[in-house]
C-alpha cells in the first residue's frame, strides 16, 4: 500500500486533452440526445460525428498520450479489479482505479459503437446516416434498431457512471468531478512519489487533426 | 480501497439514496412515456396484454394495413417515436408521445391525424416519399376508431370493401418441360394431323384442349378416337356440331380428367352420358339440341355437374 503524500500541495494527474475530451464527451452525449428526440437530424450528425472523432482520439490518446490516460496504466487484470471491488485494495491510483479503468473502456467501446452504428443508420424519414447508402436498407434498418438498443446501454452506463462518482464523493470523501475539471488531485489521493509524464500537447493536437481528418474522409465517403 | 476518511454518507446510506433514485427515475420515465409504463406492467403481468381476436375487424382489415404500411418504421426492427403497429397490444399502447388511438375519438387520435393529413405536410404518415394511404384504406381505419377501436368487433358498416390482392406464381419453364415430356411427341403427331385442334390449356400446365367445333361434321368418331394417346391429359373439349355419335361413348370414358365438355349439337343419346358416368372432374356438360334425356342427366346433376340442355322426352 502507498501511503498519501504528506502535502496540501494538489497534485495534477489528468492532463488538459483528457479533461477537455471528458467534458466535451459529456456535452455531446447530451446535444446528441436532445437532437435525435426532437429531430434534428443534422445537430446529430454533426454531434455523432465530433463525437466519433473524439473517441478514435482517445483510443490514440490511449496509447500515446500521458501517463495516466494510457491504456496500460489503468485496465488491470481481472483478480485485481475483484480485489478492489471487494475493499481489500488498499493501493492509491493517481488516474483511474482497477474498477473505474474498465468502465472508462467500456463506456469508450459503447459510445464507439454508437457513433459507427449511426454512420449506417437511417430514420425511416429524410436522414441517412453518411454510410447508410453502402449497406442495404435491411441492413441499415437493423443497424437502426441496434442503434436505439445502445443508446439505452449508454444510459444505464452513464447512471452507473454517476452512481460510482457520487459514492466515491459522498460516501468515500474522494471529489473525482472536481478532479476532472482542474485536473489535480488532493495529494491524500494520490500515491507518494509519484512520477506522472505529461505529454505535449501539440502531440494532442496532431492526433486530434489526425482522427477528425479520418472522421471528415469517412463523411465524404458516403457523399453521393 | 484506500481510506481517506468518513465521508457524508455511509455507504448503506447512500445505496439506499440511489435505489430511491433509480425507482424515482423509472418512475419519471414511465410518467412521461405512457408506453414504456405499460409495456413494463405488461412484460411483468401486472397489466393485462390487449389482443385482438381472430377475424376481428381489426385482425382483417386495420391488422394488415398497418403491417405492409406503417410496420416498416413501427415496428420490432426500428421503432419510429418509439411506437409500433405491429401487434394490437402495441399500437393500444402508444408510443413516446403517449396513446395514438383514443377509441371512439377519431379527432382525438394521433394516429388518424397523422395519416390524413396532406403528404406535403411534414408530418404526414406515411411520410413523402412513401405511398400514402389510399382512401378507402384511411376510411377502414377512421371507422375501426370511431366504432370503439376494439379488437372483437367483427364487422363495421359502411366499411369499403376488402382489396384481394392475388399472387400469380411464376412457372418453371423446366417443371414444365418435364411434366410435358412424356406425351410432347404424341401432341406433336396429333397437332400436326389436326391444325389448331389441339393445344395445352395454359403455359404453365400439361393439361390440353381440344376444340372441334371449328371443323363441324368433318370432326368424326374415328377422328376422336385417334386422339386416344392423349385421352387422360384432356381436360376441355369442344365437339359441338361435330359428327360424332355414341360410337364414341368408349373414347369419351378413357377421358377420365375431363373438366368441360361440349357436346352440343351432336347425334350422341344417353349411351354417352352412361360413358361419363365415372368422370369425376367434370364441372360442365353441354348437350344442346342432342338426343340426350333428361333423366340421363339426372345423376350428373345430382354430382353438381353444370348441365346444359337435355330433352324432355
Amino acid at each position: 500500500m502507498n501511503d498519501p503524500v504528506k502535502t496540501d500541495a494538489h497534485v495534477l494527474v489528468w492532463d488538459v486533452p483528457t479533461r477537455i475530451f471528458h467534458w466535451t464527451v459529456v456535452v455531446l452525449v447530451a446535444v446528441s440526445w436532445f437532437s435525435a428526440d426532437n429531430g434534428f437530424m443534422r445537430v446529430h450528425l454533426w454531434s455523432g460525428l465530433t463525437l466519433l472523432a473524439l473517441l478514435l482520439f482517445r483510443l490514440l490518446w490511449g496509447l500515446f498520450g500521458s501517463t495516466t490516460s494510457r491504456f496500460i496504466n489503468f485496465l488491470h487484470p481481472p483478480n485485481k479489479v475483484m480485489a478492489y471491488l471487494r475493499w481489500r485494495d488498499g493501493a492509491l491510483y493517481a488516474g483511474h482505479n482497477p474498477a473505474g479503468g474498465w468502465m472508462v473502456a467500456l463506456m469508450i467501446a459503447v459510445l464507439l459503437a454508437q457513433a459507427l452504428t449511426g454512420l449506417f443508420s437511417n430514420d425511416g424519414l429524410k436522414f441517412t446516416g453518411p454510410l447508410a447508402l453502402w449497406v442495404s436498407d435491411d441492413v441499415s434498418t437493423r443497424i437502426t434498431g441496434l442503434h436505439g438498443t445502445i443508446y439505452n446501454i449508454i444510459l444505464a452506463l452513464i447512471w452507473l457512471h454517476v452512481v460510482a462518482v457520487g459514492f466515491y464523493l459522498l460516501v468515500r470523501n474522494h471529489n473525482l468531478v472536481g478532479a476532472m475539471f482542474t485536473g489535480k488531485k488532493h495529494p491524500r489521493h494520490v500515491p507518494a512519489g509519484l512520477n506522472l509524464n505529461f505529454t505535449r500537447l501539440y502531440i494532442a493536437l496532431l492526433l486530434l487533426a489526425l482522427t477528425a481528418g479520418i472522421v471528415a474522409w469517412v463523411f465524404f465517403q458516403g457523399v453521393p | 480501497m484506500a481510506d481517506f476518511g468518513p465521508g457524508r454518507m455511509s455507504a448503506p446510506a447512500y445505496l439506499a439514496c440511489v435505489a430511491l433514485l433509480t425507482v424515482l427515475g423509472l418512475g419519471v420515465a414511465m410518467w412521461a412515456h405512457p408506453a414504456f409504463l405499460h409495456s413494463t406492467l405488461q412484460s411483468i403481468g401486472l397489466e393485462a396484454v390487449p389482443r385482438a381476436a381472430p377475424g376481428s375487424f381489426y385482425a382483417v382489415r386495420v391488422a394488415p394495413l398497418f403491417e405492409s404500411r406503417c410496420a416498416g418504421c413501427h415496428g420490432e426492427t426500428r421503432e419510429k417515436g418509439q411506437l409500433r403497429l405491429d401487434s394490437f397490444a402495441a399500437v393500444m399502447r402508444g408510443g413516446a408521445d403517449g396513446a395514438v388511438i383514443v377509441p371512439g375519438d377519431t379527432k382525438a387520435s394521433e394516429l388518424f391525424r397523422r395519416i390524413s393529413l396532406p403528404p406535403t405536410d411534414d408530418k404526414a404518415m406515411p411520410p413523402s416519399g412513401k405511398t400514402p394511404l389510399t382512401a378507402d384504406e384511411v376510411t377502414v381505419i377512421k371507422l375501426w376508431i370511431a366504432a370503439g377501436a376494439s379488437g372483437e368487433v367483427r364487422e363495421i358498416k359502411g366499411a369499403p370493401k376488402p382489396v384481394m390482392e392475388v399472387t400469380i406464381p411464376q412457372s418453371d419453364p423446366a417443371t414444365v418441360q418435364r411434366r410435358r415430356a412424356p406425351l410432347a411427341a404424341a401432341v406433336k403427331d396429333l397437332q400436326a394431323l389436326f391444325p389448331g385442334l389441339i393445344a395445352y390449356e395454359a403455359r404453365d400446365s400439361a393439361d390440353l384442349e381440344v376444340d372441334a367445333s371449328l371443323k363441324g361434321a368433318r370432326f368424326s368418331d374415328a377422328n376422336l378416337a385417334a386422339l386416344s394417346p392423349l385421352a387422360a391429359h384432356i381436360v376441355r373439349a369442344d365437339l359441338s356440331g361435330t359428327a360424332i355419335a355414341d360410337a364414341s361413348a368408349p373414347m369419351l370414358a378413357t377421358m377420365t380428367s375431363m373438366r368441360l365438355l361440349r357436346l352440343a349439337n351432336t347425334k350422341i343419346t344417353d349411351k354417352t352420358m352412361e360413358a361419363l358416368a365415372g368422370h369425376k372432374a367434370l364441372k360442365s356438360l353441354s348437350v344442346v339440341d342432342t338426343g340426350v334425356s333428361d333423366a340421363a342427366l339426372e345423376p350428373l346433376k345430382a354430382r353438381g355437374v353444370a348441365v346444359y340442355g337435355g330433352s324432355h322426352e
